[in-house]
């Protein structure tokens, strides 16, 4: 045993090593993505991964079916991913979970309160709530390693899949934990079980048995949990006081709430608590005591009121006749993170405790005096070349880009919102941009419309949209921007990525081979740094009849650059530079600043893509020694 | 509000919290995890949250690291750090209402314009207004020039280091966590550069603290 600063993410994959996790998968999304990460920067000769199979996935549902099959075949299984990624995967879920499993089989999953990452403000535990499924929320990052272990116990006892689910705030955080060296996974002998009643949904017959089943592993689950005590009640010496009910990270907020409440007449001895950890199933035998002894209740928890709706439930058959407080009687918001502000508020309103409104209200005026700093793409990004040639080439056509569709996908792609490009008009879901882009042609949208998408989401969720484009021959204007890597989540390998950088023996699959496939007529690879083929290219596409798609590549600049690549070396020319900054205007690459007499490019930053130089008018930045990486054309 | 009677919480002797802002690139989330090891070396409980948004140069990145507490959310609410470091000095104007009345407020005045501001399409604040915000959350601002920033055989020494040296010797922080192991710490972290760092380090010990130079006006 040492101790040592991990992540909750890191706390989590660690917790699944020590409880014997054969095959852990995932797909990568922030705030999900240092989970499954942690154990691929040890590479796969580390004694952590022997006899282990560790991927990433190509989508989260592919992820997650890999895991249960390893768990029917008699194995421990992780999958990890992110809230949006539940919602891919959910249809797998939920099958699985009315057959159930063999081995442990664990899906972490990472809602994000307070949106730090971008996406909707969704509560997974809803989730749970319609799967039947035991979920399991710890409340730190020391818990999340603990809570893990328990959750694949809990699953191989109950025989059904188990979620645990962090919130950012946790995931995120470092903090020490006492960990233990993980040995190897232990041996076992594949199940090789051929039951058709389990594993197929052949006829309502089998269907609700499994509903059945279903239902009683979920009792059991309630059981095994009220057993090993995961949901602690502390009960006051004095019945008729407040009890309060608190939930994952909020419970660890508690006792400073406390003792900061305790300065303005609480007593820490006069109230109740329950910490929940299993927001699912429901712990009723604690609520229920909980009821009986308390006369006030006050719910903590974070996004939804799932918790709080079961307590009145609770209270209604019980016949309670005290007060509950939270969100439905409008004390808190759905909205956001908890923080110990809400545990003195919630006390405060509880208790009539006077605490002074202002207490954790700091002067917001500060803030909106801080200049805006909207989010861009890197230095030498090829991303820039495509938004700048879309850009120019709907100019070419003498349109405005607001009268051009542009949709847009998840990842960096979705950058090219921002100034100064100004490029892609929305953000959906995985492949979502293709798909889209259909509805606004049979809209009857009179201009070309466009969609975008990354390599990474494209092959998780883009190609089924293409396939109907094709099927339908629906006029459109693909762009596959396809830089060779997940580059959003932190560059992790996906199944376009370089042979050089693949798992193991993985294959790369070229996107320059499955589009030809599909029957596209119109394919063109494009070089986004060579700015002006690349806009001539998207200009003569929506122009042309039925669909199109242009491939758009480059490189990810990070791991290029982090190999010693560059796409050559750009100079100013101070005579040729009157400062009149178009340079900034159409990059708006942070690698150019502005000096007495001249522009100036920082070194450190310059990839020396040249789009620069392509924005100038009077020949003041040249681009010297250009080594531009070579393209594969078809 | 008055200010005879601003709510605010005493500081338990045993805790101490910490809100770092900054941009992506300048090393503000390296500082805050030497803190976090420093404090598990001196076996205080410990809990370190960055965030860091879209992870790429530039980009707003804030941190808040927990000292002290057993049980502990990785949140710190507002007017509840016990010391804020800023690397930006636009930046510093986020973190104003986290600060809690008469504790330090530590700005390394970097300025990192975002491209309006460079084009002129839009403001950037002044350091007289962030001062101005930090008096009025009642705390006590604290301004390193960046550039005093010293060099080090030709090249200036890493500023995020340089910045520790200087906080440690100059916030109340310094009487939480032990000055020479958070130096040894910084000598093992990087295999290349140790006497560079080094450099950095023991010049931000030393550093004296800057006035603010008020009349500095980085604007558009």
């Amino acid at each position: 045993m040492e101790t040592k600063i991990i992540s909750g993410n890191e706390a989590l994959a660690l917790g699944a090593l020590v409880a014997g996790a054969k095959v852990l998968t995932g797909y990568p999304g922030t705030p999900s993505s240092g989970a499954l990460g942690s154990l691929m920067v040890l590479g796969p000769d580390h004694p952590w991964r022997q006899k282990r199979w560790v991927e990433w996935s190509t989508n989260e549902k592919v992820a997650f079916e890999i895991a249960a099959g390893a768990a029917w075949a008699g194995h421990r299984a992780l999958c990890t991913m992110k809230m949006s990624g539940l919602n891919v995967a959910y249809d797998s879920v939920i099958s699985i979970a009315y057959s159930g499993c063999n081995g442990g089989l664990v899906i972490y999953v990472a809602d994000d309160p307070g949106v730090s990452a971008g996406m909707a403000e969704q509560d997974s535990r809803g989730y749970a709530l319609m799967s039947d499924m035991p979920m399991l929320e710890p409340s730190s990052v020391a818990e999340t390693y603990d809570l893990t272990q328990v959750a694949f116990e809990l699953s191989e006892r109950i025989e059904s899949p188990v979620f645990v689910r962090l919130v950012t705030a946790i995931a995120n955080s470092y903090a020490p934990v006492r960990i233990e060296e993980p040995a190897a996974p232990p041996e076992r002998e594949p199940i090789l079980e051929k039951d058709i009643a389990k594993y197929t949904k052949a006829g309502s017959a089998i269907c609700m048995a499994q509903h059945r089943a279903l239902i009683a592993r979920l009792e059991e689950a309630g059981r095994v949990i009220h057993e090993i005590g995961l949901n602690r009640l502390q009960l006051s010496s004095q019945a008729g006081g407040l009890g309060i009910v608190s939930s994952g990270v909020v419970s660890s907020y508690l006792e400073e709430g406390f003792e900061i409440a305790t300065r303005y007449g609480f007593v820490r001895e006069d109230v109740s608590v329950l910490r929940v950890t299993s927001s699912h199933p429901f712990p009723s035998q604690e609520v229920a005591a909980l009821l009986n002894h308390c006369a006030t209740i006050l719910a903590l928890e974070e996004l939804e009121p799932h918790i709080e709706r079961s307590i009145y439930v609770a209270a209604q058959r019980m016949g309670f006749q005290g007060q509950i407080m939270g969100k439905l009687d409008g004390l808190f918001s759905r909205i956001g993170e908890y923080s110990v502000r809400h545990v003195v508020q919630g006390l405060n309103a509880a208790l009539d405790l006077s605490i002074p409104q202002d207490l954790f209200v700091g002067t917001g005026e500060a803030e909106q005096l801080a200049a805006q700093r909207p989010i861009t793409v890197c230095a030498g990004c090829p991303h820039r070349g495509t938004y700048m040639a879309i850009n120019r080439a709907i100019r070419k056509l003498k349109l405005k880009q607001d009268e051009v569709m542009v949709t847009g996908d998840i990842g960096c792609t979705i950058l090219g919102m921002n100034p100064p490009f100004h490029t892609v008009w929305n953000e959906v879901s995985m492949g979502a941009s293709i798909s889209l882009a259909q509805g606004y042609v049979h809209g009857g949208v009179p201009t070309p419309v466009i969609a975008t998408i990354g390599d990474s989401t494209f092959f998780h969720g883009g190609i089924p949209g293409l396939v109907n484009a094709v099927q339908h021959q629906v006029p459109l204007t693909l762009i596959i921007m396809d830089n060779g890597w997940t580059s959003m989540t932190g560059m992790q390998p996906n199944p376009g990525t370089a042979e050089a950088f693949q798992q193991l023996e993985g294959q790369r699959i070229d996107i320059a081979r499955i589009v030809p496939a599909l029957g596209v007529e119109h394919f063109y690879i494009i070089d986004p740094f060579d700015l002006d083929v690349a806009t001539e290219t998207v200009r003569k596409c929506l122009t042309l009849p039925g669909v199109k798609v242009v491939l758009s590549r480059q490189e990810c600049t990070i791991p290029a650059m982090r190999r010693g690549l560059t796409a050559g070396r750009v100079r100013v020319e101070p005579d040729n530079c009157n400062l009149c900054q178009l340079c900034i205007m159409e990059t708006g690459c942070p690698a150019i600043d502005i000096g007495e007499d001249t522009i100036v490019i920082d070194p450190a930053l310059c990839y020396g893509c040249g789009l620069c130089a392509e924005a100038c008018h009077r020949s003041a930045i040249e681009i010297e020694a250009s080594t531009l990486i070579e393209i594969e054309r078809s | 509000m008055d200010d005879g009677t601003r709510a605010s919480h005493p500081q338990s002797a045993s805790t101490f919290d910490v809100f770092l802002v900054g941009v992506g690139g300048q090393g503000v989330l390296t500082i805050g995890d030497i803190l976090a090891e420093a404090a598990l070396q001196q076996g205080m409980p410990v809990n370190f949250y960055p965030t860091k948004g879209m992870a790429q140069r530039g980009g707003f990145v804030k941190a808040q690291l927990r000292l002290g507490r057993d049980m502990v959310g990785p949140q710190i609410p507002e007017k509840g750090a016990d010391l804020v470091i800023a690397m930006e000095q636009s930046e510093a104007l986020r973190a104003v209402r986290y600060i809690k009345p008469d504790k330090d407020f530590f700005l390394y005045g970097h300025v990192w314009l975002p491209t309006a501001v460079l084009l002129g399409k839009a403001p950037y604040p002044k350091l007289e207004s962030l001062a101005e915000q930090v008096q009025q959350a009642g705390a006590v601002f604290h301004y390193l020039d960046p550039e005093k920033r010293p060099l080090y055989e030709g090249a200036l020494v890493p500023a995020n280091v340089y910045v520790l040296g200087a906080v440690l010797g100059q916030t109340n922080l310094g009487r939480m966590l032990d000055t020479d192991a958070v130096a040894n710490l910084v000598r093992d972290r990087w295999t290349r550069g140790v006497e560079r760092n080094m450099r950095a380090f023991q010049a931000g010990i030393e550093a004296r603290e800057d006035l603010p130079r008020l009349d500095k006006v980085v604007s558009s």
